[in-house]
C-alpha cells in the first residue's frame, strides 16, 4: 500500500488563481509566470484497495468533489485535465497548513465510517506554467520567490510561519 | 492635526464592516472617511490622523486571508504612516492584512513574523461566530492609543472568522508575549486554552497583538459590533451583563455605550491628550 493523491479543480476558471496571477503581474512584472493553476490536493494515506478505494470515497462525499462544479483526477493524470498546455514548463508547489483542522476532521470522518484509509492530508497545489525557453532551475527559483511570503513585498502564496511548501510533487507531474 | 481628529477607514473589495466602523468613530467624537483601496492619492491628500482596516473578506480571502490586500499600493502609504507612529487598527480581516503586511508584531520592518492561521478546534473546522471575553494586557493598555480607556474589567466582544489563530515561528514564540494586547478568557477573566474560552486555538490565547510602540493593533474581535449596549446578547454573564440590567431599569438601554466603544473612546482621548 502507498498514498494515493487526487487533484480537484473548478470547471469554471479558478478565481483564486486569477487573483493571484493578477497580483503577480502587478508586483512582479518581470518574473511572473505565463500561467497559474490552482487545485485542491487530497493525499489519501494507504487506501486499502488503492485507486478503487479513493474512487469510492470521491463518489460518496460530495464535499470533496462536487460534480456539479468541480472535476478531478489522480495526480499523475493531471496533464490530461482541460487547459493544460504540453508545450509549457510546469512546476507544481504544494502549500499545506502545518496544523490543519480540515485534514484532522476528514481523517476522523473516514475512520468513523470505515472508509479503508488511514487518513487524509489536504493541501493546495499551485501549478506555475512558463513559456518554452526558460531553464528549469531559473523557473524553479522564480516559483520559490513567488510562493514563499517572507516580507510584505516578497512572495504571496504561502506564509511560512503557518504553512509548509513542498516541491517534491514535481516528480509526480 | 485637525481640530477634530480624522480617522481613515480603508475599504478593500470584500470589506463589509466599513460603515459600522465609520459610525463608531463618529459616535466617539471624531471624524471619519471611507477610502477605497484605489484612492491612495486621496488618502494621502486627506492626511488622516489614524487608520482603521475594517473587517470583511478582502479579495474574497482568495489565496489566504489578507494576503492580497497586503500587497495593494494603498498599503505602502498605511505602512509608512504606521512606521511614523500614527495609530493603526486592524479589525478581523484588517488584522489579517496587518499580519500579512508585517506590521505586527513588526520586530523587523516589513518582515512577516506571525500568521493568522485557520481555526484549530477539535471536531470542527471553518468559520466560527460567537461572543468571547477578553483581558487587556497591562503593557498594551499603557502604550497603545487604542486601549488606554479599556479599564480593568473583562470585555465581551463578538468574533466571526475562519482564520483567527495567532501563530508564531518556533524561534519567535518567546517574544510573542511582549506583543500581547488582548487575550481570550472566561467571564471571570480566567484564561484557558480550552474551547470555547479560546475559540480558535490561538497561541497564548491571543486575540490581538500589537507592535512594540503599541500604535499598530491587530485584533480579531469586532469592537464596532458591540459599540452600543443593545448590540450585546441578552443574559450575558459578567459585568457588562449587569450593566444591561441596570440600563434597562434606568431606561437608558438604547443610548448606553457598550464595551466596543472603549477602543474608539481610547483613541479620541489619546488625541485629546488625556492619557
Amino acid at each position: 500500500m502507498g498514498n494515493t493523491s487526487i487533484v480537484v479543480s473548478l470547471k469554471a476558471p479558478d478565481p483564486a488563481a486569477i487573483t493571484a496571477m493578477s497580483t503577480f503581474r502587478r508586483i512582479y512584472p518581470e518574473t511572473c509566470p505565463d500561467s497559474l493553476e490552482r487545485y485542491d490536493y487530497w493525499c489519501f494515506m494507504n487506501p486499502r484497495r488503492g485507486r478503487e478505494t479513493v474512487n469510492g470515497i470521491v463518489s460518496r462525499y460530495h464535499d470533496i468533489v462536487n460534480p456539479n462544479k468541480q472535476t478531478w483526477t489522480f495526480i499523475d493524470d493531471i496533464n490530461k485535465l482541460a487547459g493544460s498546455d504540453d508545450s509549457m514548463l510546469w512546476i507544481g508547489v504544494l502549500v499545506t497548513d502545518i496544523i490543519d483542522s480540515v485534514s484532522e476532521n476528514w481523517t476522523a470522518i473516514f475512520r468513523r465510517n470505515c472508509c479503508e484509509v488511514e487518513g487524509v492530508l489536504c493541501s493546495v497545489l499551485w501549478r506555475f506554467g512558463f513559456a518554452p525557453g526558460i531553464a528549469f532551475d531559473t523557473a524553479r527559483n522564480r516559483v520559490l520567490d513567488l510562493t514563499v511570503s517572507t516580507y510584505r513585498d516578497h512572495g504571496l502564496l504561502a506564509n511560512p510561519v503557518s504553512q509548509k511548501i513542498d516541491l517534491s510533487v514535481l516528480s509526480l507531474i | 492635526m485637525k481640530s477634530v481628529p480624522m480617522v481613515a477607514v480603508i475599504q478593500f473589495p470584500g470589506s463589509n464592516c466599513e460603515y459600522e466602523t465609520k459610525r463608531a468613530i463618529k459616535n466617539s467624537g471624531m471624524d471619519s472617511f471611507i477610502y477605497r483601496w484605489n484612492q491612495w492619492q486621496e488618502l494621502r491628500d486627506g492626511q488622516p490622523d489614524a487608520y482603521i482596516l475594517p473587517g470583511g473578506f478582502s479579495f474574497q480571502d482568495r489565496v489566504r486571508a489578507g494576503a492580497v490586500a497586503a500587497k495593494e499600493r494603498i498599503m505602502d502609504l498605511v505602512f509608512s504612516e504606521a512606521a511614523d507612529g500614527k495609530p493603526l487598527l486592524g479589525i478581523c480581516n484588517g488584522a489579517q492584512i496587518l499580519v500579512e503586511s508585517g506590521l505586527v508584531p513588526g520586530w523587523e520592518r516589513g518582515r512577516i513574523e506571525s500568521a493568522l492561521a485557520a481555526n484549530h478546534i477539535n471536531g470542527r473546522s471553518g468559520y466560527l461566530s460567537r461572543w468571547v471575553f477578553l483581558n487587556v494586557a497591562s503593557k498594551a493598555q499603557r502604550i497603545s492609543p487604542w486601549l488606554g480607556k479599556t479599564g480593568n474589567g473583562v470585555i465581551p466582544l463578538p468574533i466571526a472568522h475562519a482564520e483567527g489563530r495567532f501563530v508564531f515561528s518556533e524561534e519567535n514564540r518567546g517574544r510573542a508575549l511582549n506583543s500581547a494586547a488582548l487575550t481570550y478568557c472566561d467571564e471571570e477573566g480566567i484564561e484557558s486554552s480550552d474551547y470555547p474560552i479560546n475559540p480558535n486555538g490561538s497561541f497564548l490565547n491571543l486575540a490581538a497583538i500589537m507592535n512594540d510602540r503599541g500604535n499598530v493593533l491587530a485584533m480579531m474581535p469586532h469592537p464596532e459590533r458591540a459599540f452600543w449596549l443593545w448590540q450585546l446578547p441578552p443574559f450575558l454573564p459578567g459585568e457588562w451583563g449587569d450593566r444591561i440590567d441596570q440600563s434597562f431599569r434606568s431606561g437608558s438601554y438604547a443610548v448606553t455605550k457598550g464595551p466596543g466603544s472603549l477602543f474608539f473612546t481610547s483613541l479620541a482621548d489619546y488625541f485629546r491628550g488625556e492619557r
